[in-house]
C-alpha cells in the first residue's frame, strides 16, 4: 500500500510514527489524567473543525466565514432531539450532520454564484441571520436555550471515544478524498479554475459535494462539542468565535495541508488552556499569531516543514512513481 | 399609515448613516480591492475614543472628534503601511485573513478594557424631535446623521475630482503599474486611502455611538451594514454608497413594520443576501473594465 511517499526506510519511519500515535490515542484514558483526556477530547474536536474548514478553504478555494452555521444546527439539533423528543444522542447527531447538509444544500443555490470575498461574506451574514432567528423562535426556547442533560450522565472517557472517532474520522474522510479523481480536481481547481474547467473538472459539481461533505461533518463535530458544553444558547452556538478558531487553527498549522489542522488544533487548544482564566488575553495572543503567521510564514507550521525539507507526513499526492505511470504508461 | 410614513422617514435618515459606515469600506474596496474585515471594528474603536475624549473635555464632542480623527488616520496609516501593505498583492485571502485577525484582537481588546456591556455617548440632542408633526416627527440626531453624511460624501467626491491627491488614487485604482510609471507611490495611495477611510469611520463611529449603544462586539453588525451598503450600492461609487444605505434602512424599517421589531436587523440581511444573489455587482455599479 503505497500511501507513504517516499523511500522505503523513510517510510517506514513515519507508519510506525504514526502507528504509535494512534495506539497512543485509542488508549490514552487508560494511562493518562482526566484532564489531559479532556484536553485531547477538545483537541480532536476541533481538529475535526478544523480539517472541515481547510478542505473548503484549501482544496476547494472557498473560503468560509460561516462555519459556525452548522456548528449551531448541530448543536440544536442535539439539544432538541434529547431534550423535546427524548430520542438516542448518537440519532441526535448524526440528526446534527443531516441538518447542516440541507441547509447547506439550500443556501448553496444562492451562494455558490458569488465569488471569492463575496461569497465569505454571505455565509457570516446567513450565520448572523440565524442567529437571529433562533433567538426568535419558540420552539428552540428564545435566548434562553436548552440544558442538555443527556450528558450528565456521560463519562469524560465516553465522550473523549466519541470525539477521537470524529477527529481521526475527519482526517481519514479528508485523506481519502484528496486520493481519488475528486481530490486531484480539487487541486486542480484551487491552483487555477479555468484550467480546470477546460480540461473536463465540473466545477459547480465537485464544489457542491465538498461543501456538503464538510457540512455534515462540521454539523456532527457541533453536536458532540456541544454534548460536552451541556447547555446551548444562540449568540453561542452561533458565534463567529467557532469560524475564527478553525481559521486560526488552519493558518497556524497550515493551509493546504492535512498535518495543518492537527498541529493547529493542539497549539490552539493547549494556548486556549493556559489562558483559561484570561479568556480575552488567549484570542488577542491567537490573533496576533495568526497575523504574524500570515505575514513571516504564510503557509503555516506545516508550509514551511514542506518548504523548507520537503517532508510531509500525510501526502494528499501520490507517489511520483505512481503518477508517472497512470498519466505516461510508457515512461519508468 | 403615519407608522408607515414615519418609518420610511427613519429609514432614509438612517440610511445617510448606514452610508457613512459603508463609505470608508467602499473607498479601500474600490481602490485597493480587498475587504477590510476589520472596518466595522475599526469605526467601534473610535466610538470608544470620542466617548472617554467627550468625557475628558467636559462632552465637546467637537474636540473628541478632531483627536479622534487624527488619531485613528495614524492608526490607520500605521495598520495599512505594515499589516496590509504586505499582503495586498499576494491574492485574496491574505488580506481577508490579516483584517480577520485584526478585527479579533480589537474587539478583544476592546472587551478587556472597557468590559462587554453596552455603552453610549451622552449628548442631550440624542432624544429631542426638531420637526413634530400629527404625522410625523424627525428625531434631531437621524437629521444630523443625514446631514453629515451628505455633507461627508460630497466633500469625499469634490476630492476624488478635483485634487492631485484624489487623481492619484483613482489612478492608483485603475490601473497599478501604469500608475507607477508615472511616479504615483501606490503603497503610500494605500495608505492615504486608509486613513481617510478611517476618518470618515471616525465621523461614522461619534455618531453612532450619540444614536445608539454600542458594545466591544457591535463591530460586527456595523461590518455588515458597511458591505450590505457597498454591495448595494456598487462598489466605488460614491452616491450609489448613499442610496445603497438608503435602501438598506429601509429594508430594516419595512422589515420591522411586517415582521416585528425583533426581525429588523434580520430583514436588513435578507435584503442583502438577496442582492446578492441576483446582482452582486449591486444595483447602481459603474462599469469597469
Amino acid at each position: 500500500m503505497a500511501f507513504i511517499n517516499g523511500n522505503n526506510a523513510a517510510a517506514s519511519v513515519k507508519i510506525i510514527i504514526l502507528g504509535i500515535i494512534v495506539v497512543s490515542l485509542f488508549t490514552l484514558p487508560f494511562w493518562a489524567p482526566e484532564s489531559v483526556v479532556m484536553i485531547f477530547l477538545l483537541i480532536m474536536l476541533y481538529m475535526s473543525l478544523g480539517q472541515m474548514w481547510n478542505l473548503l478553504a484549501g482544496y476547494a478555494g472557498l473560503v468560509s466565514l460561516g462555519q459556525q452555521i452548522f456548528i449551531g444546527l448541530g448543536g440544536y439539533s442535539l439539544a432538541v432531539i434529547t431534550e423535546v423528543y427524548h430520542l438516542n444522542f448518537l440519532l441526535a447527531i448524526f440528526v446534527g450532520g443531516v441538518v447542516s447538509g440541507v441547509f447547506a444544500l439550500i443556501i448553496s443555490l444562492p451562494i455558490f454564484k458569488m465569488k471569492g470575498i463575496y461569497f465569505a461574506i454571505s455565509t457570516w451574514v446567513i450565520a448572523e441571520a440565524l442567529a437571529l432567528y433562533f433567538l426568535n423562535w419558540s420552539f428552540v426556547g428564545y435566548g434562553v436555550g436548552f440544558n442538555i442533560r443527556t450528558t450528565y450522565e456521560m463519562s469524560t472517557s465516553f465522550l473523549y471515544y466519541l470525539s477521537l472517532v470524529l477527529g481521526l474520522g475527519s482526517v481519514l474522510l479528508v485523506y481519502i478524498i484528496m486520493r481519488t479523481k475528486r481530490g486531484l480536481a480539487l487541486m486542480a481547481m484551487r491552483d487555477n479554475e479555468l484550467a480546470a474547467e477546460v480540461m473536463g473538472i465540473e466545477l459547480y459539481k465537485t464544489k457542491l459535494v465538498i461543501f456538503l461533505i464538510s457540512a455534515f461533518i462540521t454539523g456532527m463535530t457541533g453536536a458532540v462539542l456541544y454534548l460536552n458544553i451541556s447547555f446551548i444558547q444562540p449568540y453561542a452556538a452561533f458565534s463567529i468565535d467557532w469560524t475564527v478558531a478553525a481559521v486560526v487553527i488552519v493558518i497556524i498549522g497550515g493551509i493546504g495541508t492535512m498535518e495543518g489542522p492537527i498541529i493547529g488544533a493542539v497549539v490552539y487548544v493547549i494556548l486556549k488552556q493556559f489562558l483559561y482564566d484570561f479568556p480575552g488575553i488567549s484570542m488577542i495572543i491567537l490573533g496576533v499569531i495568526a497575523i504574524l503567521i500570515i505575514l513571516i510564514a504564510p503557509k503555516g507550521i506545516m508550509g514551511m516543514l514542506h518548504g523548507k525539507f520537503g517532508w510531509e507526513l500525510l501526502s494528499p499526492r501520490r507517489s511520483v512513481k505512481n503518477v508517472r505511470q497512470v498519466i505516461h504508461p510508457d515512461c519508468a | 399609515m403615519e407608522v408607515l410614513l414615519q418609518l420610511v422617514l427613519n429609514g432614509i435618515l438612517l440610511g445617510g448613516l448606514y452610508a457613512m459606515i459603508g463609505l470608508g469600506m467602499s473607498l479601500i474596496f474600490g481602490i485597493m480591492g480587498i475587504i477590510n474585515l476589520a472596518h466595522g471594528d475599526l469605526m467601534i474603536v473610535s466610538t470608544y475614543m470620542s466617548m472617554v475624549l467627550a468625557m475628558q473635555f467636559s462632552g465637546n464632542v467637537f474636540i473628541a472628534l478632531l483627536i479622534t480623527v487624527i488619531v485613528m488616520m495614524i492608526i490607520g496609516f500605521l495598520v495599512q503601511t505594515f499589516l496590509v501593505n504586505k499582503v495586498v498583492d499576494k491574492g485574496s485571502e491574505p488580506p481577508l485573513l490579516i483584517t480577520f485577525g485584526l478585527s479579533i484582537i480589537l474587539q478583544n481588546v476592546l472587551m478587556l478594557i472597557f468590559g462587554a456591556d453596552a455603552k453610549a455617548i451622552p449628548t442631550q440632542i440624542a432624544s429631542e424631535n426638531i420637526v413634530t408633526t400629527p404625522w410625523f416627527s424627525i428625531s434631531a440626531i437621524y437629521l444630523i446623521n443625514f446631514l453629515v453624511s451628505i455633507v461627508v460624501i460630497l466633500s469625499l467626491h469634490f476630492i476624488m475630482k478635483k485634487t492631485y491627491f484624489g487623481r492619484a488614487i483613482r489612478a492608483t485604482s485603475s490601473d497599478v503599474v501604469a500608475s507607477e510609471l508615472v511616479g504615483v507611490n501606490t503603497k503610500r495611495i494605500y495608505a492615504y486611502t486608509m486613513c481617510l477611510a478611517m476618518a470618515t469611520a471616525s465621523i461614522a463611529g461619534l455618531l453612532i455611538g450619540m444614536t445608539f449603544t454600542y458594545s466591544p462586539t457591535t463591530g460586527t453588525q456595523y461590518l455588515i451594514f458597511a458591505f450590505g451598503v457597498v454591495v448595494i450600492g456598487g462598489m466605488g461609487n460614491l452616491v450609489g454608497t448613499l442610496l445603497g444605505g438608503i435602501i438598506l434602512g429601509l429594508s430594516q424599517m419595512l422589515g420591522s413594520y411586517f415582521f416585528g421589531t425583533a426581525y429588523q436587523l434580520f430583514s436588513g440581511y435578507i435584503v442583502l443576501l438577496v442582492i446578492l444573489t441576483f446582482r452582486p455587482q449591486g444595483l447602481f455599479a459603474e462599469a469597469r473594465k
